[in-house]
């Protein structure tokens, strides 16, 4: 299947750097059914969560991109109110199935919320620990807030989206307990290089 | 009537506090700081899940909540009364009746007991009548799912599974406001794990009993409103509207046995 998809989506400069997620996961959901840029910004943060933090301008810049491929075309269509002129939606083209598929084979880089606050570590002055005490007890206090929101039950059991849930939730769980006693370690590490220095 | 005044302070007091609960333990010459300025509510009816690795002061900070420990510093307060101001008897008296305290090493069963003898003995020992006793266990057993034949098995040879579920229901035929459970889930199995702390939850719900859970597992504490670390005897919390920056700090090793 991985070579279905040839031409311009063939090159695959979609497929990485930071935004590829995004990129696949609105193939995804042009697939599944066409819509209009709102739209699409809507169900993309619906389906993935307020964690994602996502943008709109960011998805018009994203869907741009994957028109610059060829993996997603525009046509513009009436809006239910005639009067109002027509809106732009986006739509499937005959690459954009294959470049799912091959998205979704692709490995993943590795990469982990942490990495924000690995660079203010390997820059920070003796001035700056205070603050990136701070940093780390926010960074701390999200993971716990994330956890929270990871609730079980959600969807009927035995349905693919049970299966997605459960996934997500065990996945997030795992990551969120490697993140908070990365946190809660590197601040007694701090704590004692000050008792230490002092 | 605010909420400020005298009798309505009363009708809000949590059901737990911890107010600045400082403990350490003297190993011959050096001072441990096992908890440290630890401070938190447990509203009646809701749950607060601790979460901390090894060694982090989880067990600590529950014999402090049940009263089995007084704190060194700071105070802990069971429905606005404070533990350090009651008599060891009456803090015995909390403890078999609305204070439930669940620990993976308090399982002790005698030969040629029943689960239904079990269970009925806790509430017996809180001072009920027998056909009381018989009552609320057989209640509590349904509740926890091990209903019928089950509750006549032997105490000694249940699978681990069931005697969470029998721990589980001693702990509720006494009828606790306050149930502190110390890592919910010593099970093997991943999903009996997952289906345990669901029914830790749900029963808990039903009967409006405050959850105090600490675990080494984030998993376990899914579900629970509210998160809390504890790392190094210091507790936070996603109830904490921000962190106070205090630098540098002075503190010994966090030590404390499970």
């Amino acid at each position: 299947m991985v070579g279905v998809a040839e031409g311009k989506a063939g090159t695959a400069k979609w497929i990485r750097g930071r935004s590829a997620h995004l990129r696949g996961a609105l193939l995804g959901l042009v697939l599944e059914r066409p819509s209009h840029g709102g739209e699409l910004a809507n169900r993309l943060a619906m389906r993935l969560g307020e964690t994602w933090r996502i943008d709109s301008n960011d998805v018009y810049r994203l869907l741009q991109n994957l028109l610059d491929e060829g993996l997603i075309e525009v046509r513009e269509e009436p809006r239910r109110d005639k009067r109002l002129g027509t809106r732009i939606v986006y739509h499937p083209t005959e690459l954009t199935s294959a470049a799912l598929t091959r998205w979704i084979e692709t490995l993943l880089p590795r990469e982990t919320f942490r990495l924000g606050l690995h660079a203010k570590l390997a820059v920070a002055r003796e001035q700056d620990v205070p603050g990136l005490r701070l940093a780390l007890a926010q960074h701390r206090r999200e993971c716990l807030t994330l956890a929270t929101m990871m609730c079980p039950g959600d969807g009927e059991p035995g349905s693919w989206g049970a299966l997605f849930m459960d996934c997500t939730r065990d996945g997030i769980h795992q990551m969120l307990q490697t993140e908070l006693d990365w946190v809660n370690r590197t601040l007694r590490r701090i704590d004692e290089y000050a008792d230490r220095v002092a | 009537m605010g909420p400020g005044s005298l009798s309505g302070r009363r009708v809000h007091a949590p059901l737990l506090s911890f107010a600045n609960v400082g403990k350490h333990r003297c190993e011959g010459e050096r001072k441990t700081v096992v908890l440290e300025s630890v401070s938190f509510e447990l509203q009646a009816g809701s749950a607060l899940g601790i979460y901390g690795q090894r060694r982090s002061g989880k067990s600590t900070l529950l014999r402090l909540a049940v009263g089995l420990e007084l704190p060194d510093g700071g105070s802990v307060r069971f429905e606005g009364r404070g533990l350090e101001s009651m008599s060891g008897g009456e803090r015995a008296r909390l403890l078999r009746g609305p204070i439930a305290l669940l620990t993976a090493d308090g399982w002790l069963p005698s030969p040629g007991e029943t689960v239904m003898d079990h269970v009925a003995m806790s509430a017996g020992s809180a001072g009920l009548s027998l056909r009381e006793a018989r009552r609320r266990a057989l209640a509590a057993l349904d509740c926890v799912g091990v209903a019928g034949a089950s509750a006549e098995e032997m105490t000694v040879s249940l699978a681990p599974d069931t005697r969470a579920r029998v721990m589980l229901a001693r702990a509720l035929v006494r009828e606790p406001r306050l149930l502190a459970v110390d890592e919910p889930a010593p099970l093997p199995a991943l999903l009996e794990r997952e289906r345990f702390c669901a029914l830790l939850r749900e029963v808990a719900r039903e009967r409006s009993i405050a959850l105090l859970v600490a675990s080494e597992e984030l998993s376990a504490l899914q579900g629970i409103a509210s998160l809390a670390s504890l790392s190094a005897g210091e507790l936070c919390s996603t109830e904490d509207q921000g962190t106070v920056v205090e630098f540098p700090r002075r503190r010994a090793g966090a030590v404390e046995g499970q």
